[in-house]
């Protein structure tokens, strides 16, 4: 092999890569992004079954319920609408009725979400800058939020 | 009293800095001198981060940071602890790792004086931005306006020895890249003789040793204290710990080419640059609260644009400097298709485009509120899919590449390692095929497993084998591969076989895990000095006489009325039983047992990588 053509195959390799680098996010961007929505703006929407998605709001006052020691069903709203989740496994151990929250999962049916991970904020003054922007665009805004 | 020390201090640190950066233009110092006043500044800032601390241990209260991150009930290690735990603490702790770097470099032996002096005024350039950005919106000395005899108490999930030690290691990482970034803009306007070179490389090794160290720790922590038996959630802050990595891997690759080559020198101070804007983006990004994450304490705009600012400052200097001062003398370099210079030249494309990719994958959802108004997440499938194909070439390299030539593209023994290549390859098909068959697990046990046998042929047929300190540093760079694919191995059956096996139980039931019976025995509260806690008591393999109790369940802290999940974890070489304590209903409680193979492994992988980083920063 020439010296010029073991360069050629060389760059020849580099282009491959770089090109299947730049296919592989194009694809997965497409695939492996979920959208996060707030309660009130998945009932002006609508929403298509099976498909993955991402809520966050607050977990309503009185809708916790636990059905077993490891499935549960609550609310999630931002005063303007709410939606009916049901979980099952452990919820994380900052959960609790009155706080921000985030889920990610799909709409069963019409009614009701099934969440697959449910992702409490992480303490008692600090919302996630996601959930923030939704819900001042509601104008459901605590102060004490930081 | 100490808060005023601490604060004057640190202003007197960066005065120092000022003084020595004019000393350029204005004063010409004598070499020991200058020397002098680094050295003073680093003292100062230290003095200035240890009455921080000082503040925490004997809970002086009529601090503000103290008073809003300590409670005088903690233990002690989570007391000094929590001088990082919170942003204005944790950044101190990087000015200070800072003015270490600065300290030790100013020994350094061996080098043209005028390019040292010109490497630490660049640093003292650098302590001036930090530092003014703690004393403008991150003061941690500022004074409580009201009396108060108890504080707050710091975040219960960060009340962990692994998390005590983790951020300080981390920072020695990303900040020893300073001073990487330093001598390369340094090397660049004196157009120094190579010497620059070695240097670098060396403080470049160190950087990304700690890095690895910090990453690992951290992700060990999340492993056992997050309680969702995993140990990688491609976190934001987890995406932009593995950029500087990956970009310092690179660097140090690249450092290596320079023996043989000199046009790679542009590439080398591009790639420094990179490292430590990377780092500082990181820190920053995170830490401003741009990005959401479990890492972000509570923002403040004020702070994001001088984040923003200070990002730009040096990212910005360091490019501009970059573009106008190129390297003199360029040969032009040896490619061939299979030699060395061509595959680390290949490694370092596949980690740069591996870094953008992590890049992109995290400030995705950024650029989409921007552009579109709508808010997206981007998960770890984004990134499993894109960067590990990205990785696997690289792997596939990075086997036999040590032992490639410089100069020709033959291989010593290549039919040696196509054949055993061939075997491996059938042995790895059959056990997969006759276990369960998974592709990526697969290819990524073939991949572990080849660099692992690839690298033993080679140090078994190219060096003879002596036990010295010479011969370890010349399998050094084997070692360090063996390490990765251990790690890969690691990695594959962690998370392709891991197994989850969910119960509803009482206490007194028992349960079959893997075959072995457990039984649930009791569940039992115990008061600790700040927090209760509540555990499930297992005994697993009951049948046998060796009997192993594992304890899982949740702690309790009242000052900050959090509760933080304790996994319980049997750990065997082969795998971990990872124990998690749901919650309960009439008794009932839900129980997840996870069964991770091969986590040691992963572990294991990194103390060798470690290791090597070690031995080859001694190397010459």
């Amino acid at each position: 092999m020439s010296l010029r053509f073991q360069r050629l195959l060389l760059i020849l390799f580099t282009l491959i890569i770089i090109f299947s680098a730049v296919l592989l996010i194009l694809y997965n961007t497409r695939e492996n992004v979920s959208y996060f929505y707030t309660p009130s703006e998945i009932n002006k929407s609508d929403i298509k079954i099976n498909k993955i998605i991402r809520i966050g709001g607050f977990v309503e006052n009185d809708s916790f319920k636990k059905i077993s020691s490891s499935s549960f069903e609550f609310r999630i709203t931002d005063e303007k609408a709410s939606i009916l989740v049901t979980f099952n496994g452990i919820l994380p151990d900052l959960f609790r009725e009155g706080q921000g929250a985030v889920i990610e999962g799909m709409f069963v049916n019409n009614d009701v979400f099934n969440a697959n991970d449910v992702f409490a904020k992480h303490d008692e003054n600090y919302m996630p800058a996601s959930i923030k922007e939704g819900l001042k665009d509601t104008g459901y805004w605590n102060k004490k939020y930081k | 009293m100490i808060s005023l020390i601490g604060f004057l201090s640190l202003v007197f640190a960066i005065g120092i800095n000022f003084y020595l950066l004019l000393s350029r233009y204005i004063f010409k110092f004598k070499k020991q001198r200058f020397n002098f006043f680094i050295r003073l500044s680093s003292l100062l800032t230290l003095l200035s981060f240890f009455s921080l601390m000082y503040a925490y241990v004997t809970s002086d209260f009529s601090n503000y940071n103290v008073f809003q991150n300590s409670h005088s009930d903690k233990p002690l290690i989570y007391k000094i602890s929590g001088t990082w735990g919170n942003h204005e603490g944790s950044m101190l702790l990087w000015l200070c790792i800072l003015s270490i770097f600065s300290f030790f470099f100013s020994f350094t032996k061996n080098i043209e004086d005028n390019f040292q002096k010109l490497t630490l005024i660049i640093q003292a350039f650098l302590h001036i931005l930090f530092g003014l950005f703690i004393v403008l919106t991150s003061n941690p000395f500022l004074v409580n306006s009201i009396l108060v005899n108890e504080g707050l108490g710091l975040n219960p999930i960060l009340q962990d020895p692994g998390l005590a030690i983790h951020p300080p290691v981390l920072y020695a990482g990303y900040v020893g890249y300073s001073i990487v970034f330093s001598i390369a803009i340094a090397g660049l306007f004196q157009n120094a003789d190579d010497e620059w070179l070695y240097v670098a490389k060396k403080w470049s090794l160190i950087s990304w040793t700690f890095l690895t160290g910090g990453i690992a720790l951290g992700s060990y922590w999340a492993y056992y204290e997050l309680g969702w038996g995993g140990w990688w959630f491609w976190d934001p802050v987890e995406n932009i710990s593995l950029m500087p990595w990956i970009a310092g891997l690179a660097l140090v690759h690249s450092l290596i080419m320079v023996r043989g080559e000199q046009a790679i020198k542009k590439w080398i101070v591009f790639l420094s640059i990179l490292c430590f804007s990377l780092s500082v983006f990181g820190t920053f990004l995170v830490r401003s609260g741009i990005l959401t994450s479990v890492h972000s304490f509570a923002a403040d705009s004020s702070r994001g644009v001088f984040i923003l600012l200070i990002f730009f400052i040096i990212t910005g200097f360091g490019f501009l400097v970059f573009l106008l001062k190129e390297p003199k003398k360029s040969n032009s370099l040896n490619l061939l298709f299979i030699n060395k210079v061509s595959a680390l030249v290949i490694n370092n494309i596949l980690m740069i485009i591996a870094t953008l990719t992590i890049l992109l994958g995290t400030i995705y959802p950024i650029i989409i509120e921007v552009l579109y108004n709508k808010r997206i997440s981007v998960g770890g499938p984004y990134f499993n899919s894109t960067v590990i194909p990205i990785m696997i070439p690289g792997f596939l390299l990075m086997s036999i590449a040590p032992i490639l030539s410089w100069q020709t593209s033959k291989i010593k023994s290549s039919k040696k390692y196509a054949l055993s290549f061939i075997i491996l390859s059938i042995v790895v098909l059959l056990q997969s095929y006759f276990l369960n068959f998974n592709t990526w697990g697969f290819v990524g046990l073939l991949l572990g497993l080849w660099i692992i046998l690839a690298s033993i042929i080679a140090i078994l047929t190219s060096y003879k084998i002596k036990f010295t300190i010479k011969f370890f540093q010349i399998i050094n760079p084997h070692i360090a591969h063996i390490g990765v694919g251990i790690a890969i191995i690691g990695i594959t059956c962690s998370s392709v076989f891991q197994n989850e096996l969910d119960f509803n139980l009482s206490e007194g039931d028992e349960f079959n895990v893997n075959g072995k019976k457990v039984l649930f025995e009791k569940i039992e509260t115990t008061n600790e000095t700040n927090f209760q806690a509540l555990r499930g008591k297992f005994l697993f393999n009951i049948e046998s006489n060796k009997i192993n109790e594992i304890k899982a369940g949740k702690n309790y802290y009242p000052v900050s009325k959090i509760i933080t999940s304790e996994a319980g974890i049997l750990h065997q070489w082969n795998r971990d039983i990872y124990f998690i304590l749901g919650d309960q209903k009439n008794n009932e409680w839900f129980v997840r047992v996870l069964i991770n193979p091969f986590v040691s492994f992963i572990w294991l992988g990194v103390i060798l990588m470690v290791y090597s980083g070690l031995i080859a920063v001694t190397r010459r």
